[in-house]
């Protein structure tokens, strides 16, 4: 089966998850929450990898640009009574707005120094959520009204499911377009090789630059969506543990890779929900599945599946992940 | 025709080009040779912009390039390949050579929703690294990862990368270090046809090599310019003797005094 | 108001030798292999966990179930660096970010897991009460904490300065490849620096247990600083790192006593991105550069 027909089978066969769910008669509103907040996590994970692994460039803060974007809805809809698609898109705005604050360190700082900055932004964000409660509520949060979108009723969780599901959607075709064209060429060419790229005219730091704006207006996307998801936002929902979170989806998933990016959000969900009564364990399982990837399946599960014709070959993706380089 | 005058490059306290004078005409092949450590990687690194200029001039068609960033080199009509070809594997061979293209295509974000203009764009750039790797033979390869290829093809595609752009000076770092004797020719010939259509200044150690297809051979030691002329001039002339081809015995000795 | 400055300042050396201690710890295993770790305060929190297992499982006193902890330290960083860093050489550095960050949430997951999230109390076995020197308060937690990370600066300068061990880390950090061309037994100095980084990781883990008590996330915010710290001294300078965190923890209780405590560490970081952009490789810093 050709790769194209199988994604077409898989958002198809999502679609009518709610269909199943309703035939089956089990807890449809668990699920479809379930579902539609792995459908954002996705999106955040492709986000994140748009960065990491297609740019080269580390982000362990990106909950705060998921934050952001979360807030601004929160904000906006609480306030303004604004709509999920004003939400949204204000969220992803102000989001990549806030990346060009990291945009000066991302383009003169090595990857130790940016993995130590991006993960003080994380921090930034989700200290300042809680202190500035004027504006979000504190440590209370901020509650929705029920979700609009473009004057549509969404608020049950059957209509914010195929919400979530088609901004997944087009996020993945953009991103997916993206990468098969110039920019997202240019988004290779500095990852592997600055100094050629820029042989090549790209403009290398506008380049790192524009990535992470990318990057931080699609999680922003995502967390502004989320907020009317939840109809609720409160700082637990963001900090540190969620930037290891995303950060475990993209690595685990296999990095460069889109498929790889939702894959890994799959799993990382999937033992984050359900090891989520016992304190510690998922941690320490996404923790130890970080090593083992690393160490012995440098592909992620991109590699595992590496089977199907359509993807690349695995030399490229050892030699990408061990290949010396100056530090 | 590129025109360099006194040109000098320091890096700190060392000095690796001093008061250099190079003249390469529109077309043909040109040959920069030297000991390792003469100063000719970072000659071209000045010429491609990577590295600063403490003194002098350099001017392409009388466009003095100094102010060049890096990334503006290539729109300046100035090309290079990599002594360690320096390729993405993140790409296919094909999309290595849309890179290239770069500077010349002018989508951005916007290509994520492959509008008409996008489209277009891409069929032109595509169509235009496909007539390169059929002429190049490389063709049947090109959705296959540079990491994979053998090493004499991954350093024809570093010089492809660089033709791509048609340039109007085209800098290549040492192209045949590490090839084989069946993979050099390939390459020979590629360079040979691009010396017809630009200028090409080319690092190489391989005498014989350079003899069949260099018109004119600048050998620079210490960061300084030797000698200059034809490879049979060059070969002859006594500083260069002594300096860098020696006379059998004598020439550790002999490379030592200079 | 002086007195209330110097107060302040004094709380914030005490602070700051903890920030110290493991931003050493992190510098020396930096210039011996190169790699940030990340994993660096888990590893000394699961120090403490021995230490707190040792104390009340098995009553040992004190300064044994100390000495313990670190020795534990030290076997923890050998087993990290030869099973799990050493399979990565010449890897990417994001490679090695990924590892050391998957390790710490594996640290944090596991003990969190064994001793669950309930803070865990570890007794100062310090009885004196506080002394007033001049109007000042001197708590002795304090003066022990200033004082330990005196010997260990001492102990790093001798090991670094005259020991044939601490030779061997600075060969390696100047010319790996010469390092061991010159006999100089790469693998095992590795180890060592490793060894030593953990063990000062933990030497701040055990100082700091007193007042935060023993939690999987007990070193969560000194780790943070302590990367601040050695960004701030250059991230290869240890004198950079020792002064960094002194510095580092006057800044940090002079914003919490006059600004918010709960903005500390995002101020630090808005600081820290003004330091980096007028000097991007710290205030001690040399310039990587890279060869073409």
């Amino acid at each position: 089966m050709s790769k194209n027909a199988l994604v077409i089978l898989l958002v198809v066969a999502c679609a009518l998850l709610p269909l199943v769910l309703q035939l089956l008669g089990q807890r449809q509103v668990y699920w479809l929450f379930v579902v539609s907040e792995l459908f954002i996590l996705a999106i955040v994970a492709v986000s994140l990898d748009l960065l990491m692994g297609r740019s080269g460039q580390i982000s362990l803060g990106h909950s705060g640009f998921v934050a952001l974007g979360a807030y601004s809805s929160a904000i906006l809809n609480e306030r303004f009574g604004v709509d999920l698609f004003v939400g949204a898109l204000a969220g992803g705005s102000l989001a990549a707005l806030a990346s060009l604050v990291l945009g000066f360190p991302a383009t003169r700082l090595r990857g130790h120094y940016l993995g130590i900055v991006t993960l003080g932004f994380g921090i930034a964000v989700d200290q300042i959520a809680l202190k500035w409660d004027a504006l979000t509520g504190g440590d209370q949060g901020i509650h929705l009204h029920k979700p609009v979108l473009l004057g549509l009723d969404v608020a049950t969780p059957v209509r914010m499911y195929y919400v979530a599901l088609v901004a997944l959607v087009v996020v993945v075709l953009l991103v997916w377009r993206l990468t098969g064209t110039r920019v997202g060429r240019a988004f290779a060419a500095i990852k592997d090789s600055e100094v050629a790229a820029a042989a090549m005219g790209v403009p290398v730091a506008r380049t790192k630059v524009l990535a992470f704006i990318c990057s931080a207006f699609l999680a922003g996307i995502a967390g502004g969506i989320y907020a009317f998801l939840a109809g609720f936002v409160a700082p637990e929902d963001f900090g540190i543990d969620s930037s290891l979170l995303y950060f475990a989806m993209v690595i685990i998933g296999g990095m460069g890779s889109i498929p790889g990016a939702i894959g890994g959000a799959v799993v990382v969900d999937a033992v984050k929900n359900a090891a989520a009564t016992v304190s510690g364990l998922s941690l320490a399982i996404l923790g130890g599945m970080i090593v083992l990837v690393v160490l012995f399946f440098p592909g992620g599960l991109k590699a595992l599946l590496r089977r199907h014709p359509a993807a690349r070959t695995s030399v490229a993706e050892r030699r990408s992940v061990a290949v010396a380089q100056d530090a | 025709m590129l025109e360099a005058h006194h040109v000098t490059v320091r890096f700190g306290g060392l000095v690796a080009v001093s008061d250099l004078d190079l003249v390469v005409p529109d077309r043909g092949v040109f040959a920069l040779v030297g000991p390792n450590g003469a100063g000719k990687t970072t000659l071209i690194n000045a010429l491609s912009r990577v590295c600063p200029v403490a003194e002098g001039t350099i001017r392409l068609d009388g466009t003095d390039i100094l102010g060049l960033l890096p990334h503006q080199a290539v729109r300046a009509g100035i090309a290079r390949s990599f002594q360690r070809a320096e390729l993405f594997p993140t790409l296919t061979v094909l999309e290595n050579l849309l890179v290239g293209l770069h500077a010349q295509m002018t989508t951005g974000l916007e290509g994520a929703l492959m509008t008409p203009a996008t489209r277009a764009e891409e069929k032109a750039a595509r169509s235009r690294a496909e007539r390169l790797l059929r002429e190049l033979d490389l063709w049947e390869l090109r959705n296959a990862s540079p990491a994979d290829l053998p090493y004499g093809h991954q350093k024809l595609l570093d010089v492809a990368r660089a033709l791509i752009s048609e340039p109007k000076l085209l800098l290549l770092d040492e192209p045949f270090a590490g090839l084989t004797d069946a993979e050099s020719p390939r390459l020979l010939a590629c360079i040979a046809a691009a010396g017809k259509r630009c200028a090409v200044l080319m690092i190489e150690h391989h005498f014989e090599l350079l003899e069949g297809i260099a018109e004119r051979m600048t050998v620079m030691n210490f960061g300084r310019k030797i000698a200059e002329g034809t490879p049979a001039q060059v070969r002859a002339d006594p500083e260069v003797v002594r300096c860098y081809l020696g006379t059998g015995r004598a020439k550790v000795a002999e490379a030592a005094t200079c | 108001m002086t007195l209330y400055l110097l107060q302040i300042c004094l709380a914030g050396l005490a602070q700051g030798s903890l920030f110290a201690l493991a931003a050493l710890g992190l510098v020396v295993i930096f210039n011996a292999s190169t790699v940030v770790n990340f994993a660096h305060g888990a590893m000394g929190m699961a120090a403490t966990y021995v230490a707190y297992v040792l104390i009340t499982s098995f009553q040992v006193p004190f300064a044994l179930a100390f000495a313990g902890a670190i020795v534990a330290a030290f076997v923890l960083g050998v087993v990290v660096q030869k099973f799990l860093l050493g399979r990565l050489q010449g890897a990417p550095v994001l490679t090695q970010i990924v590892v050391t960050l998957g390790l710490f949430m594996f640290l944090e997951g596991i003990l969190g897991l064994a001793f669950g999230y309930n803070p865990r109390p570890m007794a100062a076995p310090i009885t004196m009460g506080p002394v007033t020197l001049g109007g000042l308060v001197l708590r002795p937690q304090d003066v022990v904490q200033l004082g330990v990370l005196l010997v260990l600066c001492v102990a790093l300068a001798a090991l670094f300065g005259a020991t044939k061990v601490g030779l061997g880390m600075r060969a390696i950090t100047e010319n790996p490849y010469a390092a061991r061309l010159m006999g100089i037994p790469v693998g095992r100095v590795l180890a060592m620096a490793w060894g030593i980084g953990v063990l000062l990781a933990a030497v701040a883990a055990m100082l700091a247990a007193p007042t935060t008590s023993i939690t999987p996330n007990m070193m969560d915010t000194i780790v943070v600083y302590a990367f601040v710290a050695a960004i701030l001294g250059g991230f290869g300078s240890l004198i950079g790192a020792l002064i960094g965190g002194l510095v580092l923890g006057v800044v940090v209780n002079l914003i919490a006593a006059f600004l918010a405590p709960e903005l500390a560490m995002s101020i630090v970081f808005g600081l820290l991105l003004l330091v980096l952009y007028v000097k991007p490789d710290g205030l001690f810093g040399r310039a990587m550069v890279q060869k073409v």
